[in-house]
């Protein structure tokens, strides 16, 4: 055996073990896809948190209670009907196990609450003290109390007035009266500004468990439903009834659907269009097999890297994912076309045999190819959102299996390219008679990129992306929303006081302490009010300091005595007041547990957050600014300063900094990943002409892609950059294929097809992607399905040669 | 008595309604002076100041609760009453807004967030602002006596509320309002007189 077979026939069984390594990697790979949990939920849409303050804000937006709220709108039909409809579907929904609460207005619900309020009055009221039961202060007390009889409020007072003549009670429904309030009709919530009865709805489930919020949305339309079929019902007045739904749940679970029949659009229209185009590129069965085999390797490994990573796949990975099919499968086009072209000077299982020809002469332009779109998704993985993170780390392993399954595995399987012609001919017939007829426009090329520019300096700038932007909720959605909470009343995230502490106690002592010092910016107007969980739930110190503030029921009765003489209300009749509030002396303070089945639990729950061993107990208080008026930060910063454990959170100003930070952050990995795609080139050419002639055609791209998006009105923000930085990186590729071609004596027409076809593939994936709805995916695509198309037309430009190139010819050495 | 069965009482109830129909437009003919009249001569008047005394009547309580104050209203839509005796409280409504102060307290709250409480104000804010809108919004109204003194009885149409507040009875002479009647559906009651000050007529 000569030296040449023995090589040969070494190099054989390399490849036979890549192939064995390919197939274990496969399997692998499907085993962990399998395996793998999917999703398709808003927190990939969210930043991931650099502070630890932002992760509570991030948090409380996850699986905070206003993640948990469903607000309901019932239109349509008369006002009698929608009210009536309301109350019943109130009822009905009180009945079931999804909802933490139902408010509609309706007081039944609160009367359980009452009796709690009333059995703890001396705890739970901000008024006692020890000067509220010396003789004077029951006076004042008792004449307050008596002030509101022979008004409607009194009929709330009278049934309770011998025993709790001091009025704690009402005290307490003062306190925990939220000074927004809905408007009442018919004993129901309704709408200000429309004709419409409204409901708010907290779910048991949580606001990031989806199928919890389905089931509960569900839970609302079957009851809604049902209640116009019930016996006796006016059919015909129900029939014109309405049902809305918002909230963080409804937009988490509709986001869910569009992702998730997204994903499936984008997955049909990219493989029929791929193999469409293989079909017109090969016209045989045997090629569009192994043509899609480095698609789906890529595709696999992509899944399984992401889920090792993240732990879990996001739908919108996979919709990206798509444009993976468009990149992935121009390896196997260039080989199986650049291979087969080689064909005839050729020695089977030689150095000379087509496919070492192809891996000598082609591999290493494809291999800077594929390294430079390496580092252009690699600014995705840290672009801060765990949503683009998955992306980026799908196409990074996606490229490298589709590639290396080219490099080692197609040699093997496939050594002398693929049969079939298919409409390749016409194709790279066209081709060539484009790359002869470009390079005379490229003064045209350079005129409209000095135009872009102008237009770039013209415009004011268009970087004024938001958070809110990245969002797949529709405007829509959005309109009603904010019109439901109007209605109700319900904070938007607005802003809020965070406070942590090592338990319960401590953390409802600091709700105090920070509580007081808003009673002050109140009293002087700076804000309207806030919600505290400690207007619920006072602290066990709290609660023991006002029950130690009762006297016993001898000094009671004397002060009573004195009190009431000549009044209207005669201390004889207060026997069962001196004797509750004797017994409240001995009550131990409350907790939290004690509210269990209480609307009040609901309403602590809100605003006091368990720990556990990993994280503190939370309180916050979230602020009302004065009507018309912002929340002053600098005031309440002042006025909280010093009580530890103690934060503003802004949420809208928090979450635009957040942004503003990642896009700063972005635009330095943009043009970090820019710089390494430039030094990678010009390591590899070793020449400053070739380099410039590579760069030209991209920087022109780019600038006119810019000036597109800029002209058409789009605010650019994160993705639009990460998608011109894939349009550097990926566009590289034509360009260094033009080099490439260029430096070659002779080009067929083949290899200028699967250029042709390759870019193909690439623009029309993600001209998909710039289709979409969901705004992340249609930012990418928007920036890259031009930008590619650009790249090749520019690259043709400057780097084709203007002669005519005669016949059909080989790359030669 | 005797039980009439739900079909009679039906039957009475409408018969009663119809009377009463009846008897208020024969004394609307009668005296010539109608709602729209009485808001017309309200509506003249833009703005005022009157004391008040109130006596209320609570089935409770061993004896009648006094109080006494100060009314103030602008048009279109702002109303005061500040309470001096026995202490000092003071309620303002503007629009929608209900401002409660009471010493240093101080607490506000949408009108039609608590429809109870509207009735009163509206009743009240309603009538001397000559608002007749509102007041056939919220109320059956009925209007006895004459331009020069008149009664306005408002029984709110809503049956829940009717069911907290039973009438209201505002009388007054000429363009102002001189007594305010509240009768609640327990059976208390109050009355505010109304002492128009020199200068200044509600």
């Amino acid at each position: 055996m000569s030296d040449a077979g023995a090589t040969a026939l070494g190099r054989r069984h390399g490849g036979a073990i890549a192939v064995a390594i390919w197939l274990l990697a496969l399997a692998i790979a499907f085993v962990i896809a399998l395996r793998t949990r999917y999703v398709a939920d808003l927190s990939a849409f969210l930043p991931s948190a650099p502070t630890p303050e932002q992760a509570i804000l991030l948090e409380q937006l996850k699986s905070g209670s206003a993640s948990r709220l469903i607000l309901v709108g019932i239109e349509g039909g008369d006002a009698a009907t929608r009210n009536a409809a309301s109350q019943r579907l109130g009822t009905r929904l009180r009945a079931m196990p999804h909802f933490a609460s139902v408010d509609n207005g309706d007081t039944a619900p609160w009367q359980q609450a009452g009796r709690f309020v009333l059995a703890h009055r001396y705890a739970l009221s901000p008024a006692v003290d020890a000067a509220r039961f010396q003789v004077e202060g029951l006076r004042a007390a008792i004449d307050e109390t008596l002030s509101l009889l022979g008004t409607p409020a009194g009929a709330l007072i009278k049934p309770i007035l011998l025993r709790d003549p001091t009025g704690e009670t009402v005290r307490i429904a003062e306190a925990l009266t939220p000074a927004q309030a809905p408007k009442v009709e018919d004993g129901v919530w309704v709408s200000r500004s429309a004709p419409r009865a409204v409901l708010v709805l907290t779910t048991r489930a949580d606001g990031a468990d989806l199928d919890g919020q389905q089931q509960a949305l569900n839970a609302v339309r079957n009851a809604f439903g049902e209640q116009a079929q019930r016996p006796g019902a006016n059919v015909a007045a129900e029939a014109a009834l309405r049902l809305e739904l918002s909230g963080a749940g409804s937009f988490g679970v509709a986001a869910r659907e569009r992702i998730k029949s997204e994903v499936e659009r984008l997955a049909v229209w990219g493989g029929a269009i791929v193999v469409v185009l293989l079909w017109l590129a090969f016209a045989s069965l045997r090629a569009l097999a192994v043509a899609l085999l480095p698609v789906a390797t890529g595709v696999l490994a992509g899944i399984a890297a992401v889920s090792l990573g993240f732990g879990q796949v996001h739908g919108m990975t996979l919709g990206f994912g798509t444009t993976l099919i468009g990149e992935a499968v121009d390896y196997a086009i260039y080989y199986l076309i650049q291979a087969r072209a080689s064909a005839g000077a050729a020695t089977p299982g030689s150095d000379t045999s087509h496919a070492g020809r192809w891996l000598r002469e082609s591999w290493p332009t494809v291999r800077l190819g594929l390294v430079t779109s390496l580092i252009g998704f690699a600014a995705l993985v840290f672009a801060g959102f765990p949503g683009l993170a998955q992306l980026g780390v799908f196409s990074i392993a996606g490229l490298l299996a589709a590639a290396t399954t080219t490099r080692f595995v197609f040699p093997l399987i496939a050594p002398d390219g693929a049969p079939g012609a298919g409409l390749r001919q016409q194709l790279g017939r066209l081709m060539r008679r484009a790359a002869a007829a470009l390079p005379r426009l490229r003064w045209g090329v350079v005129a409209l990129a000095a135009a872009a520019t102008v237009v770039l300096l013209v415009l004011p700038s268009p970087w004024r992306g938001q958070l809110s932007d990245l969002s797949p909720i529709d405007a829509v959605d959005l309109e009603r929303d904010a019109a439901l909470r109007a209605d109700v009343g319900a904070p938007d995230a607005g802003t809020l006081v965070a406070l942590s502490a090592a338990d319960e106690a401590g953390a409802l002592a600091a709700a105090e302490a920070v509580g007081a010092r808003l009673d002050t910016l109140v009293k002087e107007g700076v804000l309207q009010g806030y919600a505290s969980p400690a207007r619920f739930l006072p602290s066990p110190a709290t609660q023991r300091a006002r029950l130690a503030a009762l006297p016993d029921a001898a000094t009671l009765s004397a002060r009573l005595a004195e009190a009431t003489e000549g009044g209207p209300l005669p201390a004889t009749r207060l026997g069962a007041f001196v004797d509750e509030v004797q017994a409240a002396r001995k009550d131990p303070p409350f907790d939290r547990r004690a509210l269990e089945g209480t609307p009040l639990a609901t309403a602590v729950d809100a605003l006091l957050l368990r720990g556990d061993a990993s994280r503190p107990w939370r309180a916050l208080l979230n602020l009302q600014a004065a009507p018309g008026r912002t929340v002053e930060a600098e005031r309440v910063r002042a006025a909280i300063a010093g009580i530890p454990g103690a934060q503003l959170v802004s949420i809208k100003p928090e979450l635009d900094a957040l942004y503003a930070r990642y896009l700063r952050q972005a635009e330095w990995q943009a043009a970090l990943g820019a710089a390494a795609v430039v030094a990678l080139l010009a390591l590899t050419l070793r020449n400053a002409r070739r380099l410039v002639g590579v760069l030209l055609p991209i920087a022109a791209a780019t600038v006119v892609v810019l000036a597109g998006l800029a002209a058409s009105g789009a605010a650019l923000g994160i993705l639009h950059l990460v998608g011109l930085l894939l349009t550097v990186a990926i566009g590289s590729n034509y360009a260094l294929f033009f080099d490439h071609l260029r430096r070659a004596p002779e080009v067929d027409e083949d290899t200028l097809a699967s250029l042709l076809l390759a870019n193909l593939t690439t623009v029309i994936s993600f001209a998909l992607l710039a289709s979409s709805p969901i705004p992340v995916l249609r930012a990418v695509g928007a920036a890259v399905a031009p930008g590619a198309l650009l790249c090749l037309v520019f690259s043709a430009s400057f780097l084709g040669r203007p002669e005519p190139v005669g016949g059909r010819g080989k790359i030669a050495a | 008595m005797r039980q009439l069965t739900p079909d009679r009482r039906g039957v009475g109830r409408r018969l009663a309604a119809l009377l009463a129909g009846l008897v208020a437009a024969a004394a609307t003919s009668a005296a010539g002076f109608d709602l729209t009249q009485l808001t017309t001569q309200l509506a003249r008047v833009k703005s005022g100041e009157a004391t008040f005394t109130e006596k209320r009547r609570v089935e409770m309580l061993d004896r009648t609760l006094e109080s006494s104050g100060r009314l103030v209203f602008r048009a279109p839509d702002t109303f005061i009453r500040e309470t001096l005796k026995p202490r000092r409280e003071k309620l303002e409504v503007t629009g929608n807004v209900l401002t409660m102060s009471l010493g240093e307290r101080s607490r506000t709250l949408q009108l039609d967030s608590a429809p109870e409480a509207a009735v009163i104000v509206e009743a009240v804010r309603g009538t001397l602002t000559g608002n007749r809108e509102s007041l056939e919004r919220l109320f059956d109204a009925n209007v006895s006596g004459s331009a020069e003194r008149w009664s306005l009885d408002l029984v709110p149409r809503d049956l829940r509320l009717r069911g907290q507040v039973a009438s209201v009875r505002v009388s007054g002479r000429d363009a102002t309002v001189r007594e305010v009647q509240v009768l609640l559906a327990d059976g208390d009651r109050s009355t505010m007189t109304i002492e128009p000050l020199p200068g200044a007529a509600p």
